[in-house]
């Protein structure tokens, strides 16, 4: 059944490019939708699905769909965010290719074939029930990513594509090199085939997937990447592929925590570096982008903090990613919109008062930072896992305690001060912009649902999932 | 019939705001727009009446919702005596600074955005008084603060002058010593997460260790057995973050004051009647469940209770002597209010000796507290439209054209600061017994401190009522013939009479009380007291021998350098070297491994330049070194 409605935005990223702008994000974001539906229906379900695809030799073994509660928690985030960037990127590209002087409709179709392409390996990597097929889909999404950023780019784009091009990479192979050392250990790589992961394999999955997420030190390729992409495509790389790297190391901690549990004081140490450092930087930025990217890198801080402190924290992975995921995804959406209304403003330093111009924009940003702070949105319950899982793990620790609390209020702080002063104060001298219907209504959209999943019957179906997801398989 | 009334007490009035939000985004300023907002009054208005019917007919108890069973979180709401009457007092006072502000708002820029906030504000200050659940108390916790922030920054284009806090211009040493409202905006959300983010972590920290969030049914003195003296210690003071920020106790109170640049509804409502008395009900809440006064045998506990009663009272100290320093009219009633939610936390933490008679005095004197500052907020509201002017300026002669405003002014002020035999004297004289008795256990400081507080109090807001009605500057009126204004504090200031006429028919078993209490002799003394502050205050409202003194008192005896220099100093020199740090990372990566390689390259590279000089040199290097190598292991 996962195979019959993943077939669906796969055979759509074929089928696109042969229509005409409107049409074919219509088709793209529509094909979006049909596997959400079954997302939702898997999240209800209460039971694990498993479909083979296709045997192969050792050390590889089986490839098969994996449809647990992790899978469509996941591919629930992937699913909306990419159904709404696909509608939000038809006027921002017609925009963008305007500004370039390309042919608009001829480059739609490379584009939009390449943004499915991109978006739908996504969606496959969250159901691979084998490391292979995991890492094929992530090289998939990678590449065409690369394309995006190379072709469409702001900047220096070519030599930004390429810096993020070799990061990635450096990340996949180190990842690629533990998968096989596991491979060889366990003669398979299917999830269901492994039983033990040893140091070295571990060791070199946590390290690409830290360089993938990113942790301090390896985060310095996500500004230039996530900054210059075109703004659709930001909108997908930050807000899901860079937490991809917690979904794997997500799914390695489920088969074989050991590593984690060993290392656990280190690594949370170094998540709350990460986050409070990157959240120091947000302040600073003075370019919209740069900055939104900075604060991925403080968000992402949050899943390495996360996946030391047990169930909880595990839960609190899955919570968070989609969280920032939507949070992450309204705030380049609105940062594109003011660079699609304005002509490439993205100076903070030359706005200032922009919710006399922008209301509608500026009351998404208001939502998508209180995604981010955790404030009535989805992401509470991933502070409050998370508060829970330091308490469970380290008990009354002052320092856990008082790191975990600042990095919380640090996020607040950023983000209403950056709200403040991009939309508030002083408006400067600006004519008022329509904004087209679509680069503000798909932002309402996510900010709804981020909304709704703290009351019933949201609520409930996600975290019951989750619970069922994480408690079925750690010890 | 509960279940339909209990949901709809919390959706009524934000489904209500909903049209005039939408129709502001699509047509901002239109006249229809405008009429949409008498709906959301209505939703106010459902709210009222819902709270109302829960205050005289609901049975002591709980009601729950399903929402997280497998996790045993649920939406829990309680009906006892603190939540019915809070309720109430919160229906009636949201209900009348609506009606106070369709003739206020009239014309403003951004009604949806006001509507929407007001209303938002209003079901979550509900959630956090019928909450028995702590993670539901949190979402309308964590309402209240963004409701705050959002009403509070509403003028956000920080174009008129008349929304600032502050003398515009005025600079004490690096700092302006005025804040426009988007400033004030910031300032109120970002203490405000700071208390809130600890609070967050002690709830967790209550529901990873007892299962459970609900706080009638934990077992408290089980709990801080479990995590001994330290653990109840740092439980507590982590929790009390959250009361202490949201009700502005020291050193949070900075945003409060800066809080005014908000509509004058918004600093009825919010910034003295109900949100910021969220901090002290919640305390009270807790208290009234965890009975301190049945746990003298765990150690932690009372020094929690201590530390409560010190920052209460000092605070209520502070913020009277601001007051009477003040000029401009909402920040000397802000820094009232900042004392008299000292005085409640003080009284509610002296429960741990007193027993629980401590938290009702307490509460009697948040309700009365509550109608009479909301009053003389909507008064200043109606003094600032009409004079144009937020400093206080007024004569006899505005005040024959105010009357109502002036009588109101009377009333609020001497039924508030604790004359005999008026309202608060009698809660008053409560609070005078209690902390009187608690000498024994933690000295006179407390008493003292008391009734400075209270002497200060009262000649603060009788310099209010002086300088705005009898000797105040020069003015210019601009009267435009407001109804509905005077009619809502009109009406607010009468529920003082009526809680009046309850103390002294002693028809509310609880209020019955307080009248033995105000016919002790020391009690009537105090009562003198604040009576002389008082005249004193009206007679004299300003000394201008002290005039240093008040501009010190002004300043806010310099606070704002904790929020506006040392904080963000700090935080900028971490952010600037986090941006050295981020150069260097980034010109390693990104240049000099880069170049580095580029070097390598060449260097190798430049052995193939096609000259065969070149390739002669290698040939007789490596020949060279055959023969030293052969050389060397010959010998």
């Amino acid at each position: 059944m996962i195979l019959e409605f993943l077939l669906v935005p796969l055979i759509a990223v074929f089928i696109a490019p042969f229509f005409r702008p409107k049409a074919a994000t219509g088709i793209s974001a529509a094909a979006f939708l049909v596997p959400f539906v079954l997302t939702v229906y898997g999240l209800a379900a209460n039971r694990v699905f498993e479909e083979p695809l296709i045997d192969i030799v050792k050390p590889v073994g089986t490839f098969y769909l994996l449809g647990d509660q992790i899978s469509f928690a996941f591919g629930f985030a992937i699913c909306i965010v990419s159904a709404m960037v696909a509608l939000y990127s038809l006027p921002y590209m017609v925009h963008r290719f305007e500004e370039m002087s390309y042919d608009i409709e001829h480059e739609y179709r490379r584009f939009i074939f390449l943004f499915n392409l991109y978006a739908t390996s996504m969606l496959w990597l969250v159901f691979s029930g084998n490391f292979i097929l995991l890492y094929i889909f992530l090289e998939i999404s990678l590449l065409s990513s690369f394309l995006l950023i190379y072709m469409y780019g702001y900047g220096n784009r070519r030599w930004v594509a390429t810096l993020y091009f070799v990061w990635t990479h450096i990340a996949g192979m180190l990842a690629l090199i533990g998968f096989l050392i596991t491979g060889f250990d366990n003669g398979s790589l299917a999830f269901n085939g492994i039983a033990k992961i040893g140091f070295a394999a571990w060791l070199l999955i946590f390290l690409g997937m830290v360089i993938k997420l990113p942790g301090l030190g390896p985060h310095i390729w996500l500004p230039w990447a996530h900054a210059e992409a075109p703004t659709p495509v930001s909108a997908l790389l930050s807000p899901l592929t860079v937490g991809l790297g917690a979904y794997v190391i997500l799914r390695v901690y489920q088969i074989d925590p050991w590593f984690i549990k060993e290392y656990m004081v280190p690594i949370f140490v170094y998540g709350v570096i990460s986050s409070a450092y990157a959240g120091f930087a947000v302040l600073k930025q003075n370019d919209y982008k740069r900055l939104l990217a900075y604060s991925t890198v403080s968000q992402m801080g949050y899943c390495l903090i996360a996946i030391c402190l047990g169930s909880y924290g595990a839960m609190a992975v899955v919570i968070q990613y989609i969280s920032h995921a939507f949070g992450k995804s309204i705030l380049f959406m609105t940062a594109g919109g003011i660079i699609a209304v304005y002509h490439g403003l993205r100076d903070i330093t030359k706005m200032g008062g922009m919710h006399e111009q922008v209301p509608t924009i500026s009351n998404a940003a208001l939502i998508g930072f209180m995604n981010l702070g955790g404030v009535l949105t989805v992401g509470m319950f991933g502070e409050f896992f998370i508060l829970k899982g330091v308490v469970d793990t380290f008990g009354f620790n002052i320092p856990a305690i008082l790191s975990v609390v600042f990095v919380f209020i640090l996020s607040g702080f950023y983000g209403f001060y950056t709200l403040k002063r991009i939309y508030y104060g002083t408006p400067k001298d600006y004519k008022k912009a329509r904004v087209p219907r679509l680069l503000d209504t798909p932002l309402y959209i996510i900010g709804v649902i981020s909304i709704l999943f703290i009351l019933p019957p949201l609520a409930p179906l996600l975290l019951n999932a989750i619970k069922l997801g994480i408690g079925g398989v750690i010890p | 019939m509960m279940e339909y009334e209990i949901p709809l007490l919390f959706i009524a009035p934000v489904i209500c705001s909903l049209p005039i939000a939408f129709a502001w985004v699509r047509s901002p300023g239109a006249k229809w727009a405008e009429k949409l907002a008498y709906l959301s009054v209505f939703g106010l208005f459902i709210s009222l009446v819902i709270a109302l019917h829960i205050l005289f007919t609901y049975q002591e108890g709980r009601y729950t919702i399903q929402w997280l069973p497998e996790y045993n979180i649920n939406f829990v709401f309680i009906f006892d005596y603190l939540s019915k009457y809070m309720g109430a007092l919160t229906g009636i006072i949201a209900f009348l600074i609506g009606v106070y502000g369709l003739e206020y708002m009239k014309g403003d820029y951004r009604l949806g955005w006001y509507w929407f906030f007001f209303n938002m504000f209003t079901a979550s200050m509900l959630l956090v008084v019928y909450s028995d659940n702590l993670l539901m108390l949190l979402i309308g916790w964590e309402g209240l603060g963004l409701a705050s922030w959002g009403l509070i920054g509403h003028w956000f284009r920080d174009d008129d002058e008349i929304s600032y806090v502050g003398t515009v211009g005025r600079k004490v040493g690096p700092l302006n010593m005025f804040w426009p409202p988007s400033m004030g905006g910031w300032r109120a959300i970002s203490t405000i997460r700071t208390g809130d983010m600890p609070m967050f972590f002690a709830v967790a920290a209550i529901y990873a260790l007892t299962g459970t969030l609900d706080i009638s049914q934990i077992h408290w003195g089980g709990l801080f057995h479990m995590i001994g003296y330290g653990g109840t210690v740092l439980l507590c003071v982590l929790f009390l973050m959250g009361p202490f920020t949201k009700s502005a106790q020291l050193p949070f109170s900075e945003w409060l004051m800066t809080a005014m640049t908000g509509p004058t509804t918004v600093s009825a409502l919010l910034h003295s009647a109900t949100m910021v008395a969220a901090g002290t009900y919640v305390f009270m809440r807790m208290s009234w469940y965890i009975q301190p006064w049945n746990l003298h045998s765990m150690p932690g506990v009372e020094v929690v209770y201590i530390f409560v009663l010190f920052v209460g009272l000092i605070s209520a100290l502070y913020g009277a002597s601001v007051a009477t320093g003040c000029r401009e009219r909402k920040v000397l009633l802000a820094a009232s209010t900042m004392s008299s939610l000292g005085l409640m936390f003080g009284c509610a933490a002296a429960s741990y000796w007193f027993g629980k008679f401590a938290i009702l005095v307490a509460f009697w004197y948040l309700i009365t507290h509550a109608f009479a500052k909301a009053t003389l907020f909507l008064v200043a509201g109606h003094l600032i439209h009409a004079t144009h002017d937020r400093f206080s300026c007024g004569d006899l002669a505005l005040a024959k054209r105010m009357k109502v405003a002036f009588a109101a002014t009377i009333v609020a002020t001497v039924f508030l600061v604790g004359i005999p035999p008026f309202t608060a004297y009698w809660v008053k004289s409560g609070m005078d017994e209690v902390i009187h008795h608690i000498a024994h256990e933690v000295g006179m400081a407390p008493l003292t401190l008391l009734i400075l507080t209270s002497l200060l109090y009262s000649a603060a807001l009788a310099k209010f009522m002086s300088q705005n009605f009898i000797k105040g500057p020069g003015y210019h009126l601009h009267l435009h013939g407001e109804k509905l204004m005077p009619l809502a504090y009109a009406t607010m200031v009468s529920m003082l009479v009526v809680l009046l006429y309850e103390i002294l028919t002693g028809t509310e078993h609880v209020a019955g009380h307080f009248v033995e209490m105000g016919y002790v002799s020391s009690s009537f003394i105090v009562g003198l007291g604040v009576t002389a502050a008082y005249v004193i205050g009206t007679y004299k409202p300003s000394i201008s021998a002290l005039s240093k003194l008040g501009t010190f008192l002004s300043d806010r005896m310099e606070m704002p350098f904790l929020n506006d220099y040392i904080v963000p100093g700090v935080g900028w020199v971490i952010a600037w070297l986090v941006g050295l740090g981020n150069s260097a990372i980034d010109w390693f990566c990104h240049r000099g491994i880069p170049s580095a390689f580029n070097r390598f390259s060449r260097s190798i590279r430049s052995i193939q330049v096609g000259y065969l000089r070149v390739y002669l040199k290698i040939a007789l290097g490596f020949v060279m070194l055959v023969i030293v190598v052969s050389a060397m292991g010959w010998w």
